[in-house]
């Protein structure tokens, strides 16, 4: 589904690598993990994948279902299915939550040529995920994030994703600020997401979410590469023995 | 008197006051209406009383200026204890100069919306004063939108006694060089006002809001909030000042004025002052001027908006803070997504 071939990334004008020479893929139908320490480039992967100013990619490619993804708009990219769940959401003063996510849904389906989603099916599906995921209405009436607990921004993260219905979804330290309620009921949505034609990348400090959404492969990021990779039981491993043999 | 002469008195760039905004730089070419009166039209609800008067000029440089020209004042009279759901409506002020006052009786409710637009080059300056007695309320409405060749200076005297509750939204597209100018003085207990305004200015546009609440009698209570929009080459300007009195005590006052620059070569100004002589006062004054915030516009793209969607729907959120407490904002709004769909 996704193909990530030798990218490597700096900023600062070129003065930091940040990526080097990162090579992955990602199946349809497949959940990876990708754990590593502090700074080894976790979220910089995850904007360079979604197209955030401020990084210059100098080697290598992204093939995303057959297109070449660093040539996209970061909202072309979001058209064609690709979801960030942020590790700090942003707020978004004075913009309401619904108004926004029902323009963000329409901006989607404009430019994949399809209709808008009636005033109706929108809201009647809003209510469902919210009750799912045990969102108050009136959250949902508030200005996005504004005012928002970490746990409550990751939370409107997972409604959005399931409003959305992505293609690739990326999980940027999705579990921070949850506790372990929250933590459960945040795993069952992603999970209810699972499906033969769908991708995740789940970017996570610790093994705990992985308890939770369970990967089928498990990557070790450090220095800007994929150090080392294994199976679900890997990240038990990792987790007991730190990174430090990994590290540079 | 001759132009040249005439020209002579208006405010100019060396006066502390209109440093950032240039009358005299703005009208060398003898502008249309420099020289002439300007008769608004005034459609108001029955019951209020329109009449002409010659009476003293207003204390500032425009206002003498507009003496000159207009000689008498419409004197508008709003009887006390009147309430009415229909506005005091004023429009057609294209050019020239004129004086208006209201005199707003004891427990008298108004709203008054003004249409400051002219679509050719000229010179209009507007001279008003609102007396309001005890407990009267005034709701201002000014909406602006002048072709870009204009030059217009409205100002405001306001003069509140007791009780009084003052509410003004001010939205301005600009013009050649424009100035809104609110002065607000009360010696009474209680005042209530709420003066707030958003300018969005493109092209060349200049936009001054300038504003001076002289505060001397216990207990009021300020709201200020100004956001301006500003790109291309035009200018905006904020000057504020709170002056709370030594009478005036338990006075809680807040300024705001935020500005966001979408191009390199626009400027924004800004003097916000707080000149306080009581002792047991709130006031806080609150300014910044800066880009929209990459982080959310990314955030918003990374959701599927386009960015020049994003952009706008971010700054249509951040002006409407300055109109969040408006009865009816519905006008307000539609014109600044006009301008953002233009503009963004």
């Amino acid at each position: 589904m996704i193909k990530i071939k030798n990218l490597t990334a700096t900023v600062n004008d070129g003065q930091q690598t940040i990526l080097n020479g990162l090579s992955l893929e990602v199946p349809a139908g497949e959940v990876h993990a990708i754990m590593g320490p502090n700074g080894a480039g976790k979220s910089t992967l995850s904007y360079v994948l979604t197209g955030k100013d401020g990084y210059d990619v100098t080697d290598g490619s992204v093939d995303y279902l057959g297109q070449d993804l660093l040539a996209m708009e970061p909202e072309e990219r979001a058209a064609a299915g690709m979801f960030l769940s942020f590790q700090y959401p942003l707020e978004i003063p004075g913009v309401p939550t619904m108004h926004f996510l029902r323009t963000a849904l329409n901006a989607q389906r404009t430019a994949r040529g399809e209709e808008n989603m009636a005033a109706p099916e929108f809201l009647k599906k809003a209510r469902q995920i919210a009750t799912d995921l045990k969102i108050k209405p009136d959250m949902l009436k508030r200005s996005l994030n504004v005012g928002f607990s970490g746990g409550e921004k990751k939370r409107m993260e997972i409604f959005q994703m399931m409003m959305l219905e992505p293609k690739f979804i990326i999980m940027d330290e999705t579990d921070s600020g949850l506790d372990v309620d929250a933590l459960r009921i945040v795993a069952d949505g992603v999970n209810a997401l699972r499906a033969p034609d769908r991708g995740m990348l789940v970017i996570t400090h610790y093994q705990r979410l992985l308890d939770y959404i369970v990967p089928d492969r498990v990557h070790v990021l450090a220095d800007g590469k994929i150090v080392a990779s294994g199976d679900a039981d890997f990240a038990k491993l990792l987790e007991k023995e730190g990174y430090d043999k990994y590290a540079a | 008197m001759p132009h040249n002469a005439l020209i002579e008195k208006l405010p100019h760039r060396r006066m502390e006051a209109w440093k950032w905004t240039d009358v005299r730089g703005a009208s060398m070419s003898e502008p249309q209406g420099l020289s002439a009166a300007c008769n608004p039209t005034i459609a108001a609800p029955s019951g209020i009383d329109i009449s002409t008067e010659g009476v003293a000029p207003s204390e500032n440089v425009m206002g003498k200026l507009a003496t000159t020209f207009a000689h008498n004042a419409t004197i508008i009279t709003v009887p006390a204890g009147f309430k009415s759901g229909a506005p005091v409506l004023l429009s057609d002020m294209k050019s020239g100069h004129a004086r208006l006052i209201f005199k707003i009786g004891k427990g008298a409710e108004i709203s008054v919306t003004e249409t400051h637009a002219s679509n050719a080059a000229s010179f209009v300056n507007i001279d008003m004063r609102f007396d309001l007695a005890q407990g009267a309320k005034l709701n201002r409405t000014i909406f602006h939108n002048d072709s870009a060749d204009v030059t217009r200076i409205s100002t405001a005297q306001i003069n509140a006694w007791a009780d009084a509750e003052i509410t003004q939204h001010t939205l301005s597209f600009g013009a050649g060089l424009t100035r809104f100018e609110t002065r607000i003085a009360s010696l009474g207990e209680n005042l209530q006002a709420d003066v707030h305004g958003a300018y969005l200015l493109g092209e060349n546009r200049h936009c001054d809001m300038t504003s001076y609440i002289d505060l001397g009698g216990e207990n009021a209570r300020i709201r200020q909030s100004v956001k301006g929009v500003v790109t291309d080459k035009a200018r905006g300007v904020f000057q504020g000042k709170f002056h709370v009195r030594r009478p005036a005590q338990f006075t809680d006052a807040e300024m705001r004025h935020d500005a966001i620059m979408l191009s390199d070569t626009c400027q924004v100004r800004a003097k916000p002052e707080l000149e306080i002589y009581a002792d047991d006062v709130a006031c806080a004054h609150g300014n910044t001027v800066g880009a929209l915030d990459e982080s959310a516009l990314f955030y918003m793209r990374q959701r599927g908006l386009p960015a020049k969607q994003a952009r706008a729907l971010l700054t249509q959120a951040f002006v409407a803070q300055s109109f969040e407490n408006m009865v009816d904002k519905s006008d307000f709004m539609a014109r600044i997504t006009d301008w953002l769909e233009l503009n963004s």
